[in-house]
């Protein structure tokens, strides 16, 4: 895909890339001639579309790490698969903040896991009764839910409202 | 008006480029791979996986260096036949050290990721919905990584074991520098050869890849106790598909029990039975693989060397 200034009749250039928020990307594109700039916004499928082909929006800066769009976006990956597989630490940056191998996945990832949002011990323990090759998949929905709903917290309300969703 | 040909570059992301040196990757370490060759069907349950990995232990017991590449994303079970589930990986040499199964075999299978032997694969998305779009995709950049980042280091033969599906050797193709040799599976029954047609007419007519022939699973029974043979449904018509489409037909391998047994424990059969019919069924395929591959010198291997 290219982009091209009407009025110049110029290819624009890429400016920068921000997020994605909720699955969506924005890339902004500004001629070289008048500066005008149009910003292209992606929806979740197109995000990911870009993710399962492995390049970087904005072009790549490092390598690419062995197997690191199965690692890093395997939902259903068995912890310890990998000999380096190591618990985070409290003072581990997140993936974005430490340059992820992957730049663009690791934008991704790292939008997709973010939730300041805390867990009631009981939405816990519920979450627990769920099996565990989903269960990574099942909080994220909860958590987006009561993000779409303006919830401050999970408790055992919002489990009770997403119930029917994922058989808490 | 400028139109997209007058432009040379996308704007700054250079997808072309990152796409070629995912391609440029794939080709340096498919360098120290000798022979690539696919195990297909196009029909599933015909006993791919079983093939493959007979097929593979009996080169290996000829002094061949083996190479496992599970491409059935959704549905593998290599790992679990060779009895590697649950090896941990290690990151070694710029890759992922494959697993290691008897006898002398090389083992990769998106089932040494997962969390536990009923763990389907999911991938990371803001929502599942719609991912038709997309799973594809991401399950043959999965079969890329694989190819591309499993430490193979030096190999005579790494077989393929695709998934069913006439689409799936399109895709491989697409992937590979080059493929060697496509072997296909078949069972005695019309149903299965009426798929596995399709899939052969794939592999000649539209993608001109080289076939090395027709093999016939479960062709016959073979008496566990006596070791006679007997034919488990009308014979030849698997012969009159090869013929049909002018490839090879390569013979039938023997039903045996143990052949399942075995692939449940976790052990190639090939290690255990080779010195039955259904071993030297599986050893006379391998012969006839090896000649197609090199049919100058069909059993020199290549001079090891360390990864």
């Amino acid at each position: 895909m290219k982009f091209l200034c009407v009025a110049c009749d110029e290819a624009m250039t890429l400016k920068e890339t921000r997020g994605p928020d909720d699955g969506s990307m924005t890339v902004v594109f500004a001629c070289p001639a008048c500066g005008h700039a149009v910003a292209m916004l992606t929806n979740a499928m197109e995000t990911q579309v870009v993710r399962s082909l492995g390049v970087k929006i904005g072009g790549r800066t490092t390598p690419a790490a062995p197997m690191e769009m199965v690692r890093s976006s395997l939902t259903t990956r068995r912890e310890g698969a990998f000999e380096d597989d190591r618990p985070a630490s409290p003072a581990t940056p997140p993936a974005a903040e430490a340059g992820s191998k992957c730049p663009f996945t690791g934008m991704v990832n790292a939008a997709y896991e973010r939730t300041a949002l805390p867990w009631t011990a009981e939405a816990e323990a519920r979450l627990e009764r769920i099996p565990a090759y989903v269960r990574p998949m099942v909080r994220k929905g909860i958590e987006q839910h009561a993000r779409d709903h303006g919830y401050a917290r999970i408790d055992a309300a919002v489990m009770d409202e997403v119930k029917g969703l994922f058989g808490l | 008006m400028k139109t997209y040909h007058d432009i040379a570059t996308d704007g700054g992301s250079n997808v072309a480029a990152q796409v070629g040196e995912q391609a440029a990757r794939l080709a340096r370490r498919l360098a120290g791979v000798r022979h690539v060759v696919a195990v297909m069907s196009g029909k599933g349950g015909v006993g791919k996986s079983a093939v493959t990995v007979n097929l593979g232990a009996a080169l290996a017991l000829d002094g061949l260096t083996v190479g496992l590449l599970d491409a059935d994303i959704n549905g593998p079970s290599l790992a679990r036949m060779t009895g590697v589930l649950g090896q941990p990986l290690r990151l070694e040499d710029g890759g992922v050290q494959p697993a290691e199964a008897a006898p002398g075999l090389k083992v990769m299978s998106i089932d040494l990721l997962l969390a536990d032997e009923h763990a389907p694969v999911l991938w990371e998305a803001p929502t599942q919905r719609d991912a038709f779009t997309w799973r594809g995709l991401m399950e043959m950049h999965a079969v890329r990584e694989f190819l591309t980042d499993t430490a193979w280091g030096r190999l005579d033969v790494l077989l393929i074991d695709l998934p069913p599906g006439t689409d799936k050797l399109p895709n491989l193709v697409d992937l590979l520098p080059a493929l060697d040799g496509t072997l296909v599976v078949t069972l005695p029954s019309g149903v299965s050869q009426h798929v596995v047609g399709k899939s052969i007419r794939m592999a000649t007519a539209v993608l001109g890849t080289p076939v090395i022939g027709l093999v016939e699973n479960m062709a016959s029974y073979a008496c566990p106790h006596c070791g006679r043979e007997a034919p488990l449904f009308p014979t030849g018509e698997a012969a009159a598909l090869a013929a049909r489409h002018g490839i090879p037909y390569l013979g039938g391998l023997p039903f045996d029990p143990r052949l399942s047994a075995a692939a449940d424990r976790g052990t190639a059969f090939m290690v255990e039975y080779a010195d039955t019919p259904a071993g030297r069924a599986f050893r006379r395929l391998a012969e006839q693989v090896r000649t197609f591959l090199n049919p100058e010198h069909p059993f020199a291997p290549s001079p090891r060397s360390s990864r």
